[in-house]
C-alpha cells in the first residue's frame, strides 16, 4: 500500500469529513438552545402548549432518525401542492431533519437537569429579590448545563456517528467516499481510514466537554 | 402599630390546616425565637411570611404596609417592596454552588439593586470579616464546611440590608461542634438594629438572646413570653409538655 495511494483515497475524505464536521457544528449551534426552547415549552403553564411539544419530542424520539430524514429530504415534496416548495437543497434538509431530532433529545436532558436543581435555589433567589429572568439565566441554567455536561456529551459524540446518515440522503460525505473507494478499488482499507477519522472527531469533540466540565467543576 | 402584625393566619395543604389562626406582633429591632415540636406549622409561617408559601386567609403587615389583608395579597410590586425588607437563612443554606463565596453575596446587590461594584465589594468584604469567612471569598460553598455555608448565607441576607431576618432552623443541619460558630454570628447581629426571627431548637440560644419566646403547636401560637417565662414559668401543660417540664 502505497503512500500515494493512501494520498489518493484519504482526500476526498477528508472533503466528506468537512461535511461532516460542518453538519455536526450546525447540529450543535441550533439544536441546544432550540432543545433549551422546547424545554420551557413542556414546563409551560399553557398546557395546549406544553401538550404539543411533549407530543413533538414523543414522534422525534419514538421513530428512527433515518425515517425522519428521509421524510424531510425525500417526502416533503410528494406533497400534493405545496410539495413543489419544498425541494430543498439535500445538505440543507438534512441539517433541518437532524437539529429537529437533536433538539427533541436535548429538550429530554435538560428537563431532567432541570429537576435536578433543588427548589430551594429558586427560593433562594426570590428570597433575594431577583426576578423570573435572573433566577433562570443567573442561577438555573448555569447549574442545568453543568448538571447536563456528561450527558450532552455522549449526546454530542452520538452526533458524530449519525452523521453518517447522510449517507443515506445521498449527501456525500466521509462515509460515502469511503464507500465510494472500496467499491472502486476492492479494498477494505478507507474503512479503516474512515473509521480512524472519525475516531479523531470524536476525541476531539470529547475533550472539547471534558475542558468544558472542569471549567465549570465548581469545587 | 406594631412592626410586624399577623392577624388570623391561616394556611392549609389540602386537607391538612397547618397555620391555624396566628396572631403575633413584632417590634422593631426586637428578637422573637419560635419553638414548637415538628410539624407545628413554624416553618411555613416564616415561608408565609416572605411570600414563598400564599396564605389561605388572615393578614400580615409590615412597617405599616399589607401584604396580605383580610386574606387579600397585595399587588405585585407592593408585594416585592415589603418582602425586600426581608431577608431569610434557611436550614439548608441554599448557596449558588456555581458561584464563589464573593459572587453569592454580590450577585443580587449587583443585579437586583444595581448598585456600583465598588460599594458593593467593600460591603462583601466587609460582611465576610464579620461573619469569619473573609479568607473564603473565592472558595466554591461545595468547599465550606456546614458552618461555613451557613455563614456565608446569613452574610448573603445582609448584603440586601433587610430590616428583618427570618432564620429557619440555620443550624438544624449542622454537625454539633458546627452550631456554636453560626450562633455566634446571629448573638452579634441580635445585638444590632435588624428585628429577628428565629425559628429553632436551640434553647439556650432561645433563652439567651431572644427578647421574647413564642411557642406553637399543631398549627397555633400556645403561648407567647420572655424566655424566662417560657422557660422557668410556662403556663400551658404543652408548653411544659414540649420543654419536659413537669
Ligand atoms: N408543601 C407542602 N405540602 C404539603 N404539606 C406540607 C408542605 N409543607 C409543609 N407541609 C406540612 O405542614 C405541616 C407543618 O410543616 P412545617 O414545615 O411548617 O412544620 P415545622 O414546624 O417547621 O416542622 P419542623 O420542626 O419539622 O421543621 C407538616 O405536617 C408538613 O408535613
Ligand atoms: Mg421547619
Amino acid at each position: 500500500m502505497s503512500f500515494d495511494y493512501i494520498n489518493l483515497i484519504l482526500r476526498p475524505m477528508l472533503e466528506g469529513a468537512k461535511v461532516t464536521v460542518l453538519l455536526f457544528f450546525i447540529v450543535i449551534v441550533f439544536s441546544i438552545p432550540l432543545g433549551f426552547i422546547l424545554t420551557l415549552a413542556v414546563r409551560s403553564r399553557f398546557k395546549p402548549l406544553s401538550l404539543l411539544v411533549r407530543g413533538y419530542i414523543y414522534v422525534m424520539r419514538g421513530t428512527p432518525l433515518l425515517l425522519q430524514l428521509l421524510f424531510i429530504v425525500f417526502g416533503l415534496p410528494l406533497i400534493p401542492v405545496i410539495g413543489d416548495y419544498l425541494v430543498l437543497d439535500r445538505f440543507f434538509a438534512a441539517c433541518i431533519g437532524f437539529v429537529l431530532n437533536y433538539a427533541a433529545y436535548f429538550a429530554e436532558i435538560f428537563r431532567g437537569g432541570l429537576l435536578a436543581i433543588d427548589r430551594g435555589q429558586y427560593e433562594a433567589a426570590q428570597v433575594l429579590g431577583l426576578n423570573k429572568f435572573q433566577t433562570m439565566t443567573r442561577i438555573i441554567i448555569p447549574q442545568m448545563f453543568r448538571v447536563t455536561l456528561p450527558t450532552v456529551t455522549n449526546e454530542a459524540v452520538t452526533l458524530v456517528k449519525d452523521t453518517a446518515l447522510l449517507y443515506a440522503v445521498a449527501v456525500p460525505e466521509l462515509l460515502h467516499y469511503a464507500q465510494t473507494a472500496v467499491n472502486r478499488d476492492f479494498t477494505i482499507v478507507p474503512f479503516f481510514f474512515a473509521g480512524l477519522i472519525y475516531l479523531v472527531i470524536t476525541l476531539i469533540v470529547t475533550m472539547f466537554f471534558r475542558k468544558l466540565e472542569q471549567k465549570y467543576h465548581y469545587e | 402599630m406594631a412592626f410586624i402584625e399577623v392577624h388570623s393566619l391561616k394556611k392549609s395543604f389540602g386537607n391538612l390546616e397547618v397555620l391555624k389562626n396566628i396572631n403575633f406582633q413584632v417590634d422593631k429591632n426586637e428578637v422573637v425565637a419560635i419553638i414548637g415540636p415538628s410539624g407545628s406549622g413554624k416553618s411555613t409561617l416564616l415561608r408565609t411570611m416572605i411570600n414563598l408559601e400564599t396564605a389561605d386567609g388572615g393578614s400580615v403587615c409590615v412597617d405599616g404596609e399589607y401584604l396580605l389583608k383580610d386574606g387579600v395579597y397585595e399587588k405585585g410590586p407592593v408585594i416585592k417592596n415589603i418582602t425586600a425588607k426581608m431577608g431569610m437563612v434557611f436550614q439548608h443554606f441554599h448557596l449558588f454552588p456555581h458561584l464563589t463565596v464573593k459572587q453569592n453575596l454580590e450577585l443580587a446587590p449587583r443585579i437586583v439593586k444595581k448598585e456600583e461594584r465598588n460599594a458593593v465589594e467593600k460591603r462583601s468584604a466587609e460582611l465576610l470579616a464579620k461573619v469569619g469567612l473573609a479568607d473564603k471569598a473565592d472558595a466554591y460553598p461545595g468547599n465550606l464546611s456546614g458552618g461555613q455555608k451557613q455563614r456565608v448565607a446569613i452574610a448573603r441576607s445582609l448584603m440586601m440590608n433587610p430590616e428583618i431576618l427570618l432564620f429557619d432552623e440555620p443550624t438544624s443541619a449542622l454537625d454539633p461542634e458546627l452550631t456554636g460558630e453560626v450562633l455566634k454570628v446571629m448573638k452579634k447581629l441580635a445585638h444590632e438594629s435588624i428585628t429577628m426571627i428565629v425559628v429553632t431548637h436551640e434553647m439556650d440560644f432561645a433563652r439567651d438572646v431572644a427578647d421574647r419566646v413564642i411557642f406553637m403547636d399543631k398549627g397555633e401560637i400556645v403561648e407567647t413570653g420572655t424566655p424566662e417565662q417560657i422557660f422557668n414559668n410556662p403556663q400551658h401543660e404543652r408548653t411544659r409538655a414540649f420543654l419536659n417540664i413537669r
